[in-house]
């Protein structure tokens, strides 16, 4: 009401000026419709449209795709279930015609369809995997988004000048749980991929993708990304804009957000491209989603010499979801429905809701330090490697040896497996003394940050020492006191004389 | 990606431009160079591997990489004059007659920057594994085996700390002689605790990048480095406030470039390096267009506001002294703090670091001795002694019937200072008892906010 009050007296102190003013102003007689402002990236053949068809077009980016003409691509292992297919329905459509009762002979021919079906798709090789992660009707982000939330608002740019297709990002509400939406976007025909480049983003994607990420950070939005690319951009302004430090800004930063991130690999995940917003506290893998450091071609091409080989690359890297998971890069495999999410993606958006909650609820009770420590422990831990110096990698070998030997101890007692060894541990010990003297005396360029308390040192050195300097304190009071000899020093570390 | 694709107007790959000409007559003389300076190095066919391994006849010659170790001269690969090994390595691996940076190994690279006498190596054994079992045209475990005989590495890096001016550094340098600085489990591994360390310590990193991407017999794996060391990077640069400077040498592409490469708080590159993130052919197979001569190149990254710097070897220790001064001057510097703890492993030289110290400790005594503590064999005096011989000094405690000075009286170090002849014996007597470096890590504690320093640290 004090508003409203202090508006109008407002409105009434500056109503004889605006009157006086309203009179001298010469003003046309029609009233002119101003153009109505469609937004940028409206198609250039639907400028004449105003109005409740121009929301049409707009709206029609998301509804079923038009021209289903020659849309349904069927792979080569999936022919024989096709045929199969079309045989029932001929014979539905002979029986019908005729009148004729055929419902135990379909109903044999279904089941050995679900039978054939089954068989095939619980044995996908690899190549076969590939292929359906590549399938051009596999549901894309925006399907999965748009089934999976209860609202969703896309958002754009990256707020320094250009936005990307490629990459989607939006918020939406799963079961009233708002989420921070990110993930590539490929397209369902020709066109749209066009547009959307194939799901290869451009620095400006990843830039944008870092933007949302950080606003989900100060807003406290848990992210949800969907992984879908052949990998980054390869181009001539891609390079220019700097494509390998959008990526490695990406990569970095997402190690410092505050809120859980949950990353499902809907198709094929590209090395760097996918990796740049795949950076989880969870990543999820559908079932035949793949993910490769490079693509198998230009594996191919490039350790084989020729694309032909690009078969024997697929096996030999070991991209699909079971494998990865047994590598403990990705962490859990959504279940599809039986024949690939391509052929029924209605089924398939329920599993990936469930999984996405599933994991977002052990997340929900954690604190944000624990966020971090998680999605940073979950990538501290991957990569092979030995620590021994093993001389041309043959590491079976030499650990069954290093098991076998009784091996010698170092001047001071540490066990080593040969004289070298020991000569070796020695030495480095030694250079690790030479060196802490050395930055001792550069301390003035070194800027020590404060450590959590468990690190560096473990807290039972800290009572450990505390009671060793009570007890000298004693002893040295005694010592003034008595001006005897001292107390037998222990000959263990421990505190035999604790109550003392 | 056929290597007898039709060749791209203007360029076929394999081929330097129109050629820069040393005749055989002038090898021994003028330095001057015919022929365009500007030819880009990735056309060189040392450089290019596939173009070289479709052409093998044409190719041969150039087509392994010149071994600069062996044998008394090279050629440049830019411009082709001979040069003498034992020049080169005076003059820091550049052509004196196009000044193109030729690639040093990772040992040079050190000494090059790290003072002499104060380099510190880390984790020297760790060594590659084959998580995939991987063979294409040969067995990753023989092409491990061959690169490690061949380079005496256990793997693509050489990670470690040292003294650059006086400076306490952490270094990582890559060798692009170990399977083209391809980044594995173990590179990313090195480098991560490279990074931690010098988190933990507060010094700057400084890491020499050169590669030709992620090593794809590793999979996965290798894609996964990229993060890992990017997250320990983010603890370093925007937890700790800790300076982290790349250096961009020739070749650096894919993986390197999309992480650590371009996340340095500073950039520096060598001239004429080529820096990038696809490899040229693939972009040109996909824009069917043909790319300027000098694409990828440091000063194309520097116009296009990728680089900090380009900055000459032989200028670059020195460039490194001043940009890191600067930042120890910094008058609002804060000191970082490390969000959680990644505890480090107990590694090969951790027991025997332990019994060194507990030997030291129960020799050094436990508190028993009233003399000022006599340091044992290793330098590296404990805590408690150290601080029991200062209060001893200091405080003059009528209690010590040990001490050589024999005077009850308390001691005034000022005093003491301005004594000419009292001064050496007491120097002499401090140099037993260590008591400069006392004073010293007395400093260093006041500095630091948190509590005591322990003697053991797993380390």
């Amino acid at each position: 009401m004090q508003v409203l009050k202090s508006k109008t007296l407002v409105s009434d102190a500056a109503a004889a000026p605006r009157a006086a003013r309203r009179a001298t102003v010469a003003r046309p007689s029609v009233k002119v419709q101003a153009a109505p402002r469609l937004p940028p990236d409206t198609p250039k053949d639907r400028e004449g449209v105003v109005g409740r068809e121009w929301l049409g077009t707009i709206l029609s980016r998301f509804g079923p795709v038009k021209d289903k003409a020659q849309n349904t691509t069927t792979l080569e292992f999936e022919k024989p279930l096709l045929e199969l297919d079309k045989r029932i329905k001929e014979v539905r459509k002979v029986a019908e015609e005729n009148g004729v009762d055929v419902s135990a002979s379909i109903a044999e021919l279904e089941g050995r369809a679900k039978q054939l079906r089954k068989e095939t798709y619980s044995r996908l090789t690899p190549v076969q995997r590939l292929q359906v992660a590549r399938h051009p009707n596999r549901p894309t982000c925006l399907d999965i988004i748009l089934n999976i939330t209860d609202k969703f608002v896309e958002l754009h740019g990256d707020r320094a000048g250009l936005d990307d297709p490629a990459i989607v990002c939006g918020i939406g509400s799963i079961n009233g749980t708002p989420f921070m939406m990110i993930g590539h976007q490929k397209g369902r025909n020709t066109k749209e991929n066009i547009r959307r480049n194939f799901g290869m983003p451009q620095p400006n994607g990843y830039r944008k993708a870092l933007r949302f990420m950080r606003h989900a950070d100060k807003f406290g939005l848990p992210i949800i990304t969907f992984v879908d690319t052949p990998g980054a951009y390869a181009g001539k302004t891609a390079e220019e804009l700097g494509q390998g430090e959008a990526i490695a800004v990406n990569l970095r930063e997402m190690f410092g957000l505050r809120v859980p991130i949950i990353s499902v690999v809907i198709g094929e995940g590209g090395s760097g491209g996918a990796l740049a917003i795949g950076c989880a506290n969870r990543n999820l893998i559908m079932e035949n989603a793949v993910y490769y450091v490079a693509s198998p071609e230009a594996c191919a091409a490039i350790l084989w010499k020729s694309r032909s080989a690009a078969g024997e690359a697929t096996e030999a890297l070991r991209i699909t979801s079971a494998e990865l998971v047994k590598f403990g890069v990705m962490d859990h495999i959504v279940p599809e429905p039986l024949g690939g999410a391509h052929s029924d993606p209605i089924a398939a958006f329920p599993m990936i809701k469930e999984s996405i909650l599933n994991v977002y609820s052990e997340y929900a009770v954690m604190s944000e330090e624990e966020i971090k420590l998680d999605r940073y422990a979950k990538f501290r831990k991957l990569g092979q490697f030995q620590e021994f110096v093993v001389k041309g990698g043959d590491w079976r070998t030499a650990l069954a040896e290093r098991a076998a030997t009784a091996g010698t101890t170092t001047k001071t007692g540490a066990w080593a497996a040969t004289e070298a060894e020991a000569r070796y541990i020695e030495q480095l010990v030694d250079a690790d003394e030479k060196w802490e003297k050395l930055m001792a005396e550069g301390a003035e360029w070194l800027n020590k940050p404060v450590q959590p308390p468990g690190l560096g040192r473990t807290g039972i050195m800290d009572v450990a020492v505390s009671m060793v300097e009570a007890r000298r304190r004693k002893q040295q009071q005694a010592g003034q006191v008595h001006k005897s000899a001292p107390a037998p020093a222990s000959s263990n570390g421990t505190v035999v004389n604790a109550a003392a | 990606m056929v290597p007898q694709a039709k060749p791209v107007v203007g360029r076929v790959p394999g081929r330097s431009g129109a050629p820069c000409v040393v005749a055989a007559g002038e090898a021994n003389g003028s330095p001057i160079v015919t022929g365009p300076i500007s030819v880009n190095p990735s056309m060189s066919p040392a450089l290019d591997p596939v173009a070289a391994a479709a052409s093998p006849a044409e190719a041969g010659k150039s087509a392994k990489a010149v071994d600069r170790s062996k044998g008394l001269w090279t050629r440049c690969d830019k411009c082709g004059t001979i040069l003498y090994i034992k020049h080169l390595k005076e003059h820091h691996h550049i052509c004196f007659g196009c000044n193109y940076h030729l690639k040093m190994s990772s040992m040079e690279r050190i000494n090059h920057l790290i003072d002499a006498g104060t380099w510190r190596p880390l984790d020297e054994t760790l060594s590659p594994v084959d998580p995939l079992e991987f063979s294409d045209l040969k067995l990753y475990t023989d092409r491990i085996k061959e690169a490690q005989e061949k380079t005496g590495l256990q793997d693509g890096v050489r990670t470690g700390t040292g003294l650059l001016h006086g400076i306490p550094v952490a270094l990582g340098v890559m060798d692009f002689t170990y399977m083209g600085g391809s980044m594995g489990s173990v590179v990313g591994e090195k480098l991560t605790r490279l990074i931690e360390y010098a988190t933990q310590e507060g010094m700057p990193v400084i890491i020499v990048c050169t590669s030709g991407g992620a090593r794809m017999q590793e999979g996965i794996f290798s894609l996964m480095q990229m993060a890992k060391i990017s997250a320990a990077l983010h603890v370093h640069q925007n937890c700790a406030n800790l300076l982290y400077i790349a250096i961009l040498t020739s070749p650096t592409t894919g993986g390197v470039t999309a992480s650590f490469g371009m996340l340095g708080d500073v950039i520096i590159a060598e001239p004429q390096a080529i820096i990038g993130f696809a490899g040229r052919r693939v972009i040109e197979q996909t824009l069917q267009e043909q790319l300027p001569d000098d694409f990828q190149t440091a000063e194309y990254l520097l116009e296009h506001g990728l680089l900090d710097l380009v900055v000459p070897r032989s200028f670059l220790k020195g460039a490194l002294y001043e940009i890191i001064d600067f930042y120890r001057a910094a008058p609002y510097k804060k000191r970082g703090m490390i969000p959680f703890g990644v505890q480090h492993g107990t590694f090969l030289t951790t027991e025997e670091k332990v019994r060194r110290r507990w030997a030291q400790w129960s020799r050094g005594g436990n508190g028993n001795s009233k003399d000022l503590a006599v340091a044992g064999d290793s330098s590296a005096v404990s805590y408690r002694e150290l601080v029991s011989s200062y209060r001893t000094l200091v405080a003059g405690d009528a209690a010590s019937s040990g001490s050589s000075r024999g005077a009850a009286a308390p001691l005034d170090l000022q005093e003491l200072l301005a004594d000419p002849e009292a001064l050496p014996s007491a120097m002499e007597l401090a140099k037993q008892s260590k008591i400069e470096w006392m004073a010293r890590t007395e400093e260093l504690l006041a500095a630091q906010q948190d509590k005591m320093q322990y003697v053991f640290r797993m380390k």
